[in-house]
């Protein structure tokens, strides 16, 4: 998000500066709610309440507004920019420091148009732009989870540390006009329920677009809905490839069946892949969270989105490649297959092949067949973050190798996982190891769960 | 689940992601094979699955039904197995011991596919780890069984 | 007591100095000081001449010995079968050797303790196990008579029997062993000793008694052993040593897992018991618990770790740090001598945090038994202690409480008695609370929590040269806190020498010499590591000796002779070693395989031993890689060459991985590195050849385990400092970048 950020001010600003001073009432002007004559939270009914609880677990707000061992959605969640710190808010009902004064009228204007009650611009960390999609129901539920659901925490936000001119945040009135789309979700006529229900998760609560959503150069989403082929296709994101959730054969979901996605969404793993990086976090604190029958109609819908084979060459499949690996002696003439047969191969298998939904398969898992090496990299410097379904920790994690092997060997031993067992992608770098090894930092051993109440 | 671990089969009531090592351990009371780390970085635990060095705290047992197992208590049933010890023995190779039953098992499957691994080889492939530092003594104990004029009769 | 040599009786100097208060904080537990006293006023007595309490010789031949000391693949049973059997005139492969049991009548040790350690076994175990085996043999020989109706002076004996030579009858030991434990044992004042030429077995490669168990995986270590209705229990420890336990978040969630017995709150930690290992560790990794800061004062007992807590700032802190200075050696006037030295080197070293990485987790089995007796399997290294500490605990009498210690998994200093650092309290408060057997072993993850660490040290070097550039004043101030210390909360009254060996006690003549400890409080609890003082200060100091070489234009190896001139044991070492590595050359050289290579010469005075090596070595795509080790080691004299080369050996492979790869790091007041993925130890590839010559100098036994270690990493970092041109002044090397 950074290099974004940095962007978005850099065109902005000028653009405003002209039109600063004839529009000052635009950049100013509170946007309009459908709940103006709403009032205030009153006795809201406790269903009300459980279902809102429901709609923060779609919308996954606990990720950004709560820290480890934080309390719930007290915020505080440091967002490093080039130019500066951001902090997540407090969004428990604190009057003073959280939104405890927020009418719903308010509360819909910062959910769905990214304007604070204080007539601020949110940035766009905050996906406002996907929210703008929830119902009016929803809107209504969750203020109602946020007002007497969770208690009130008085915990002051910290400031951004991003100085004057750069913090100035009414240019993002423009950039809402130009990229936020307006509008709740509307069903499409010609798809059943089910598929406009996984429509209205995966772009709106969901905001899957968030991450999965390759960038305009304004930080926009390049395509917000299922009419983009941009959509959901896959981005770069805080260090790790977001793979494309579309029916792309190789690096996307093609080769998954709806069940394959139901099971990854609901234990955050299949015989395909398992939950790692920030999607690990989206698992453990969200996905895992959803109705049966909304993992099923996200399954449904994404498996509609038609993939792009123009990106990639043939169709994967398996080739019993580089079997040359087992051989010691032959190891040390094909670059990573030492590493691969020492560190590897001992979970994920000589064959590359994993074992079975446990430990992922590396032949011709996406992360191997894309052309962004970062999610490799990543995790293999890092290890992963602890996967816990159902409140049980997973048996097997990935280690970290950052003190073990060096840029050039982490380097190697992905070349060597690209280039085997019928995946076909670039060498990896040791530069961009090295990259990330700076920007980086191990994952945690321990679970890190977020609480919610 | 059915398991055959020493030619034995056992029928196993455990969860399928359950580690090889741990139903060893626990359930069948075959404590030669070791904990050392759980996470696929020491090889304390390495057993053979079909022939192959395994590290068993990394290998869910869901995986392992039709395959064969053999741990450090059935070392010796096998010729080959029997010489390796053999030279551990002639050797003096174990310090505290706790990583052996690993080195043994690596050692054998190493010797099994290799009769006759130069240093290069050794290097490879013995990538257990020993605190006492006996690695010189394991180098020179797998040399001796390729050595052994008998050797090539497995 | 006996000025002793740096060895572990001087760790406990300070405990044996200061009383009982030093007790309890010298390895976190208070020793009676009646029961010290009465120890230390036995110690002029004979110890370990309880026969029948050692020796068990059955029908079949076969002799069970009772070990004081512990086996952890050190080779002390064997060694201690050699010894006994020397004397009882019987073949050591005949021995079956147990760790015996807690008990005065074990304390064999002068210092009234009982403790494996210091590379103290042998040395310290020696006379009085030839004496226990004499004291044997003439039991058995009286036995023999009274069997034989013949007077002891025509019997003798032969390996395992009786003889007499007259009638040419022969008696088996096992025949005569029952009668002969009956009798009383004799005066140990004039039992008569075995003439040293006469050895058969001491001083020979005796093979191990353990090692086609340990080539089998027939050996059973505590993590092993199993009793009758026994549960299994894995713990999840605060996040930082002093929190304690809030509420937990999902308490009845967990209860429900499958497997799960019960959950328990213990100090500072959370306990889940079931009836298998696995399913107790998974439940109690899915315990979210709410830990709470530490209540200042309420952990009086404990360091409480901050949240902010870096090495790598306390690094930085400790070369900052000013303040007393407290001398442990002075000779001479150093001030003046710096005065007027011709040139004047300042230096600053460090040393870095390192784990002990035993292979086999911490363990502890404990058990309730009806009658209210109380027994704990567990690894030990010293276990009066424990079982003083186990009574104080448990509010039992010492009687009734029963220690029972399965080999070691490995030690390096990891199994005294180190408070929040050790599994058993935890196992007896949960058979408590079950009223079961219950077996706790610690993952890897919580060992690397609660492991005590190898200090760290900032040391300041200031040395004068004379005319001719060599070192004639020498100053040494290590800002650090010594590893007995840095067990508890409060610093003894004396210095603690474990801080400064190896800055201390060098023999090199340097006339005019002050070294120094600024004590500075490590927020890390710390214990003792392989060689403990000296495998970090013999780095820093024979590095620093090589830089001083080098600024005064001296080859390395021939200032070391010169600075040994007036010592003929270390002369004679020093020349043995380089006899053994075909010559001093220093180089950079290029080796037959093309690659350019250096070697790099040290030396140490540990645990009553000397030591001398030689490493060579080459950087390979940016690494360091150590192709030769050649040592010489002088232990004065020895009891089993083939151990003593394996135990070279092992600590040549110890004092490389720290040197090469190991240090632990804190950020937060959290181990960076929670398994060895993050803390990469020594691997076979780069273990180095290892070339190994005895000096038996005949001067007084010293140790053999530690020894070894301190002169590697210095002989390495000397190496690479002569091959780079870049002066090495801190471990381990991955952290310095090479040109590949
Ligand atoms: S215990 Fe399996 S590799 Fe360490
Ligand atoms: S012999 Fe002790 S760890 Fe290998």
């Amino acid at each position: 998000m950074n290099d974004r950020l940095k962007i978005i001010f850099a065109i902005i600003m000028p653009i405003s500066a002209v039109l600063a001073v004839g529009t000052t009432w635009f950049v100013n002007r509170i946007p309009a709610s459908r709940f103006e004559m709403a009032g205030s939270a009153a006795d809201e009914p406790s269903e009300l309440v459980a279902r809102g609880g429901y709609v923060a677990r779609l919308s996954d707000c606990v990720a950004c507004h709560s820290v480890p061992g934080g309390a719930a959605y007290a915020g505080g969640l440091k967002m490093a920019t080039p130019m500066g710190a951001v902090y997540t808010t407090n969004i428990t009902p604190d009057r003073n420091t959280g939104i405890g004064s927020y009418t719903l009228a308010d509360f819909d204007r910062a959910l769905r148009s990214g304007v604070a009650k204080d007539g601020h611009r949110l940035y766009p960390a905050m996906p406002y732009p996907s929210y703008a999609k929830l119902s009016d129901d929803d809107v209504k539920a969750l203020y109602a989870y946020f007002m007497r659901g969770i208690p009130a925490v008085h915990q002051q936000n910290r400031q951004s540390t991003i100085p004057w001119p750069l913090n100035m945040r009414w240019p993002l009135a423009f950039w809402n006009v130009v990229f936020a789309p307006s509008g709740v979700y509307h069903p499409d006529a010609t798809k059943d329920t089910q598929w406009n229900r996984g429509a209205y998760i995966v772009e709106g609560a969901g905001h899957c677009g968030a991450c999965h959503t390759p960038r305009g150069l304004a930080f926009n989403e390049k395509g917000t809905d299922s009419h983009s082929a941009a959509f959901v296709s896959g981005a770069l994101i805080d260090g790790w490839y977001a793979p494309s959730l579309r029916n792309t054969p190789n690096t996307g979901l093609g080769r998954w069946s709806e069940d394959d996605l139901f099971r990854f969404l609901k234990t955050g793993r299949n015989e395909h892949a398992v939950v790692f990086g920030s999607m690990a976090e989206a698992f453990n604190n969200s996905t895992q969270f959803f109705s049966d029958d909304d993992l099923r109609a996200v399954a449904h819908y994404l498996k509609s989105l038609p993939g792009d084979g123009t990106r990639e060459g043939a169709s994967w499949h398996y080739e019993p490649t580089q079997a040359a690996a087992r051989e010691p002696a032959k190891r040390q003439e094909l670059p990573g297959a030492q590493t691969y047969m020492a560190k590897c191969s001992f979970c994920h298998g000589a064959d590359g092949r994993g074992q079975g939904q446990w430990v992922p398969p590396l032949a011709g898992a996406a992360s191997s067949m894309m052309q962004d090496s970062s999610s490799s990299i990543n995790i293999t410097l890092n290890g992963s973050g602890r996967v816990v379904a159902a409140g049980v920790p997973d048996a097997y994690r990935m280690p970290s190798y950052r003190e073990q092997l060096s840029d050039t060997d982490i380097a190697d031993v992905l070349t060597f996982i690209r280039l085997s067992w019928g995946n076909r992608q670039s060498v990896v770098f040791a530069d961009d190891v090295k990259k990330l090894r700076d920007q980086t930092t191990p994952a945690n051993s321990s679970p890190v769960i977020l609480k919610t109440h | 689940m059915e398991l055959t671990i020493n030619g034995v089969q056992h029928q196993l009531e455990v969860e399928p992601d359950t580690p090889l090592l741990w139903v060893l351990r626990d359930d069948l009371g075959m404590t030669g094979t070791k904990y050392g780390c759980g996470l696929a970085q020491c090889g304390a635990c390495t057993v053979l699955v079909d022939g192959q060095a395994v590290r068993s705290c990394v290998t869910p047992v869901e995986n392992l039904s039709g395959a064969s197992v053999t741990t450090i208590e059935a070392i010796e049933q096998d010729d080959l197995g029997k010489r390796v010890v053999a030279a551990w023995v002639k050797y003096q190779v174990p310090q505290c011991g706790y990583c052996q039953s690993g080195q043994v098992m690596a050692a054998t499957s190493l010797l099994r596919q290799h009769p006759h691994p130069t240093d290069q080889e050794i290097d490879a492939v013995m990538v257990n780890l020993c605190r006492c530092g006996t690695y010189n003594a394991i180098r020179a104990a797998i040399h001796d069984v390729c050595s052994d004029p008998t050797h090539g009769s497995t | 007591m006996e000025a002793a040599p740096v060895n572990l009786s001087r760790r406990f100097f300070i405990l044996s100095s200061t009383g009982a208060a030093a007790g309890a904080f010298v390895l976190g537990i208070g020793l009676p000081t009646r029961q010290a006293r009465a120890q230390s006023a036995q110690a002029p007595t004979f110890r370990g001449t309880q026969v029948p309490a050692f020796l068990e010789i059955r029908p079949d031949n076969s002799i069970r010995l009772q070990s004081p000391f512990i086996e952890g693949g050190q080779g002390t049973f064997t060694a201690m079968a050699q010894i006994v059997g020397e004397e009882l005139d019987a073949d050591p492969a005949t021995f079956i050797v147990e760790n015996a049991p807690a008990g005065e009548e074990y304390v064999v040790m002068d210092n009234g303790r009982r403790v494996t350690g210091g590379s103290g076994s042998v040395r310290r175990g020696y006379l009085v196990m030839r004496r226990l085996g004499a004291l044997g043999r003439e039991m058995l020989l009286q036995a023999g008579a009274q069997h034989l109706g013949v007077p002891v002076s025509e019997l003798t004996t032969q390996p395992g029997q009786v003889i007499h030579a007259a009638s040419g009858r022969a008696v088996p030991y096992g025949a005569l062993a029952h009668a002969a434990m009956d009798l009383p044992v004799p005066d140990p004042a004039n039992v008569k000793l075995r003439d040293p030429s006469q050895f058969r077995w001491i001083g020979k490669p005796v093979k191990r008694l353990d090692i086609y168990e340990k080539s089998t995986g027939k050996v059973e270590y505590t993590v092993d052993v199993r009793v009758e209705g026994m549960l299994h229990a894995a713990v999840q420890h605060a996040p930082r040593l002093g929190m304690t336990v809030g509420p937990i978040q999902n308490e009845d969630q967990v209860r429900q897992m499958r497997g799960v017995h019960s959950i328990h709150r213990l100090p500072g930690a959370v306990a889940v018991v079931a009836e298998r290992w696995w399913h107790a560790k998974r439940a109690v990794e899915a315990l979210l618990v709410d830990w709470e800061e530490a209540k200042p004062g309420s952990a009086d007992a404990i360091r409480i770790m901050p949240a902010e807590f870096s090495s790598e700032e306390f690094r930085q802190h400790l070369a900052r740090a000013t303040g007393q200075e407290d001398d442990a050696e002075t000779k001479g006037d150093v001030n003046r001598a710096l005065k007027n030295a011709h040139t004047v080197i300042d230096a600053t070293y460090f040393s870095q945090y390192v784990n002990h990485a035993q292979l086999e987790p911490p363990s502890a089995l404990a058990r309730y038994n009806p009658d209210g007796t109380l027994e704990v399997w567990l690894p030990t290294q010293a276990p009066d202690m424990f079982r003083a500490d186990m009574a104080k605990r448990t509010g039992l009498d010492e009687a009734k409480i029963t220690i029972h210690s399965p080999l070691l998994g490995g030690f390096f200093g990891r199994h005294f008695l180190y408070n929040h650092a050790t599994a058993y309290p935890q196992a007896i408060l949960l058979a408590k609370a079950t009223g079961r057997p219950v077996k706790l072993i610690w993952t890897r993850e919580e060992e690397f929590l609660r492991d005590v660490l190898r200090p760290m040290a900032v040391v300041r070097f200031r040395a004068g040269l004379d005319a001719q550039g060599r070192p004639v004043a020498l100053e040494v101030v290590s800002a650090t806190e010594g590893p007995t210390e840095g067990g508890g909360t409060k610093r003894g009254k004396s210095l603690d020498p474990s801080a400064l060996e190896g800055l201390t006690n060098k023999s090199y003549d340097i006339p005019d010499r002050r070294i120094a400890q600024l004590f500075v409080r490590s927020p890390v609890a710390l214990g003792y590591w392989r060689s403990v003082g000296n495998s970090m200060n013999d780095f820093l100091y024979e590095s620093f000796l090589d830089e001083l070489a080098d600024k005064g234009g001296q080859d390395p190896y021939e200032l070391r002779l010169h600075l040994l001139r007036h010592n003929k044991r270390l002369t004679t070492l020093l020349k043995a070693v380089e006899e053994l590595s075909g010559g001093w050359k220093r180089g950079p050289f290029t080796a037959p395989d093309g690659s350019r290579r250096a070697r790099g010469v040290a030396m140490a005075s540990p645990f009553g031993s000397e030591a001398a090596a030689i490493a060579e070595v080459s950087v390979e795509n940016g690494r360091v890689r150590v192709h030769d080790i050649w040592e010489a080691i002088d232990p004065g004299s020895i009891v089993n060459p083939a151990i003593v080369e394996a135990q070279v050996n092992g600590a040549v492979a110890l004092g490389l991985s720290q040197i090469l790869l190991e240090e632990t790091v804190y950020e937060n007041g959290m181990p960076r590195a929670r398994n060895y993925d993050g803390y990469p130890i020594l691997t076979l590839d780069r273990m180095a050849r290892v070339h190994v010559k005895i000096v038996e100098s005949g001067e007084k036994m010293g140790g053999i385990g530690e020894p070894p270690l301190p002169a590697i990493p210095p002989a390495v970092a000397n190496a690479v400092s002569t091959l780079t041109g870049r002066r090495i002044r801190s471990m381990p090397l991955s952290r310095h970048e090479f040109a590949r």
